[in-house]
């Protein structure tokens, strides 16, 4: 599923949620801030995504999640090599850090993300688009 | 007149659910980005998954509560859930409640648990009444003529409703009860 993007230099996100509740607030965020949004509901759907050929710029995961968890779709997806494409973790856990860290997350965010944490990790990402061209 | 009135009272209702710590900033942030993004119906989606979602979760755990032996993994698991759902709408109560339910779940405290549960119940309640007064009431604010007797009629549905709880009747408010 994605929704529109609009700018030449949209970053792609992909956002790995399964409550329906958080996934509608983020994604409206996303929308917000001129984001082309894809979506998977656990970490298993992400996988397959990468494995598909698909790619992003930044990815967010939640934590806890049915089939696949953040933490191991993280680990997983880097072990497929995806090196440049930017991993957070989400979560309203505060053992998530260490679990996403450790799975080789690039940040860790707690739940909920501000509009502001949220802008200012895109305009990075939008930044090291404009640079690599 | 009407109009302004309804305002007024929509105002001073939200005003009582942030002092009372009902909801917090968070909920802000979603009034936010429906405000900014021309997006009319998304705090009134957001608040109804959320309210579904809640009521789901509440009764998932009454009956985990109610086993002979209690798997307080799933109770956890579902605390979790309702925290982070809660957390995203700005829920802020019920959000607090469940931070202390989760710790009952850790230490495997049936009895604390129960009344955690109670709680919550009893917090989201409340929440959600606010919460259907203010999506019911926001409409005939927005409006420009004000219709008093489709207003009239609908708040006294809504009264009907709550009282019996729960009827059949192909009623759109169903999905607020």
């Amino acid at each position: 599923m994605a929704s529109k993007n609009q700018g030449p230099a949209a970053p792609r996100a992909l956002v790995v949620e399964d409550i329906k509740v958080d996934l509608v607030v983020l994604l409206r965020m996303l929308r917000k801030l001129n984001c082309e949004a894809t979506v998977a509901h656990n970490g298993k759907e992400a996988v397959d995504l990468f494995l598909e050929g698909k790619t992003f710029d930044i990815v967010f995961f939640d934590k806890d999640m049915p089939v696949m968890t953040g933490p191991e779709a993280v680990t997983k997806i880097r072990g497929m090599g995806a090196s440049g494409v930017k991993m957070v973790g989400v979560s309203a856990d505060f053992g998530g850090l260490e679990a996403f860290m450790q799975a080789g997350a690039d940040v860790f965010v707690p739940k909920p993300m501000k509009l502001e944490t949220l802008d200012a990790m895109l305009q990075e990402v939008i930044g090291k688009k404009n640079m690599s061209g | 007149m009407a109009a302004a009135a309804l305002r007024e009272q929509l105002n001073a209702l939200l005003s009582s659910m942030y002092a009372s710590g009902l909801v917090d900033d968070q909920f802000q942030q979603l009034q936010m980005l429906q405000d900014d993004g021309g997006t009319p119906g998304f705090v009134a989606e957001v608040v109804t998954l959320f309210c579904d979602d809640a009521d789901r979760i509440i009764s998932e755990l009454a009956a985990l509560l109610e086993q002979p032996v209690v798997d307080f993994d799933k109770v956890d698991a579902y605390v979790h859930q309702l925290k982070g759902s809660s957390a995203s709408v700005g829920a802020q109560k019920v959000k607090f409640t469940c931070m202390q339910f989760r710790e009952l779940c850790q230490h495997k405290n049936r009895d604390g648990c129960i009344m955690a549960l109670t709680l919550v119940r009893n917090e989201f309640y409340d929440l959600r009444n606010k919460f259907q007064t203010m999506l019911q009431v926001v409409p005939y604010v927005l409006k420009g003529p004000f219709d008093f007797q489709v207003f009239t009629g609908i708040v006294k549905m809504e009264h009907m409703l709550l009282k019996l709880k729960r009827i059949a009747c192909p009623c759109f408010l169903l999905k607020f009860v």
